[in-house]
């Protein structure tokens, strides 16, 4: 075991991370998948333009994060009474309410958390940009990296339009700048996680540190 | 399974968060990834306990969570409250299915799929089941990217208690299940994230 350790090249190595198989790593081109033969855990995928597409879909997310969630979704009209909301005002009214625990999770996973990942994102991909290595920057990519799953801008996407469907026999339904900002929001968020080559951006960094 | 080298066969390491391998000493503390500065760990730290102790609270939220009303509707002056099931069945009962079936799925069959799943894939680590591994892992797969669907209802309330707020008239408030079925959520998402897939490999 140990003659083989020494043959091996560990810039060339990789470990399967649900199944620990120790791998040979391969160049993939866009388009293309590397699957781990045991387990079937897709490793990495063919990437390209990774950071100038991460750092552009950033900006725009950061640019439509606003609007999208204190503008106003929709108006619902029932009998000449009108009512809109957007996504800040139920975590507010869940509050109010006090379901402090539900209105936390929904402000996390609605708000602060998709917030928290374009930050990141936009931190890291424009300082791999412009050359600079701040000490934070590894740190930035761990926060990402953990983040990931709770942001749940496409879950709450569902949300809406079960809202909508609920409402539709009962009230007349005006969609409002929010509902658009919000749709163009989800598109750039889910985009941004599309286009991040993780495996590229660590290897930046390390490249700096030697 | 001797055609495989692991990477813990070969004296290394994975860094959970960026992925480096890094060279492994027996009975070693507290090692720091050189690249990310992640504390480096062999197998996931008390991955066992920490999975039980998350799913075992999840099964008890989920009897509060499914019993309770979730949502109160106020519609002139009288207050009807329903459960999770009874605004599925609402939905069928209306003839609209399909949404009838996302919600279906998304609060019912998610959270019990996962707390099945996790507690499967737990107990053939501890009886080193080692038939259907390919299976198990991709079952494990599913669990995490499944689970934080099942917020959907919560954000429907969420918006709901908005929307509909026309006074007297009708308004829809969410109720008590509404925090335990969080609660589920919460703890079903961190016993997939606490667990390490890699334990089912090494029996």
């Amino acid at each position: 075991m140990e003659a083989q350790i020494d043959k091996l090249d560990l810039e060339n190595v990789m470990a399967c991370p649900e199944c620990d198989l120790l791998l040979q790593q391969v160049d993939v081109i866009r388009g293309q998948k590397a699957l781990c033969p045991r387990c079937g855990h897709m490793l990495y995928s063919g990437k390209k333009d990774s950071l100038d597409k991460t750092l552009a879909l950033s900006i725009s997310g950061l640019i439509l994060y606003l609007p999208a969630n204190f503008l106003p979704l929709m108006t619902l009209d029932t009998l000449g009474l009108e009512k809109s909301g957007s996504i800040y005002d139920g975590v507010i009214s869940l509050y109010q309410h006090r379901y402090f625990f539900v209105a936390i999770m929904v402000a996390l996973t609605s708000l602060i958390f998709p917030l928290a990942k374009l930050s990141l994102l936009f931190l890291v991909s424009l300082a791999l940009k412009l050359k600079v290595y701040p000490r934070f920057l590894s740190l930035c990519l761990r926060y990402y990296h953990h983040l990931d799953e709770w942001g749940m801008l496409e879950v709450y996407m569902v949300g809406i339009l079960v809202t909508i469907i609920k409402m539709y026999h009962m009230a007349h339904i005006q969609y409002d700048a929010g509902f658009f900002c919000f749709m163009g929001l989800l598109w750039v968020a889910l985009g941004s996680s599309v286009v991040l080559d993780e495996h590229l951006f660590w290897r930046l960094i390390e490249h700096k540190k030697s | 399974m001797s055609d495989f080298l692991t990477a813990r066969e070969a004296g290394l390491a994975l860094c959970h968060d960026c992925h480096k391998l890094i060279p492994w000493q027996h009975e070693q503390g507290g090692t720091i990834c050189p690249r990310c500065g992640a504390d480096v760990h062999m197998r996931k730290p008390h991955s066992i306990s920490r999975t039980w102790a998350l799913v075992i609270t999840a099964v008890i939220l989920l009897v509060p969570a499914n019993v309770l009303p979730i949502m109160e509707v106020d519609s002139m002056g009288s207050a009807a409250y329903s459960t999770i099931l009874d605004g599925i069945i609402y939905f069928f009962e209306e003839g609209s299915y399909a949404i009838g079936i996302v919600i279906l799925t998304a609060s019912v069959l998610v959270p019990c799929f996962k707390i099945i799943g996790i507690v499967l894939i737990l107990l053939s680590v501890h009886f080193r089941w080692k038939s259907w591994l390919r299976h198990k892992t991709l079952l494990f797969r599913v669990i995490g990217f499944v689970g934080r669907w099942s917020m959907l209802d919560i954000f429907v309330i969420a918006l709901l208690q908005v929307l509909v707020n026309f006074g007297y008239l009708t308004s829809i408030e969410s109720a008590p299940a509404a925090t335990y079925f969080t609660g589920v959520v919460l703890t079903t998402m961190f016993a997939a994230i606490t667990f390490d897939p890699r334990l089912l490999w090494d029996a």
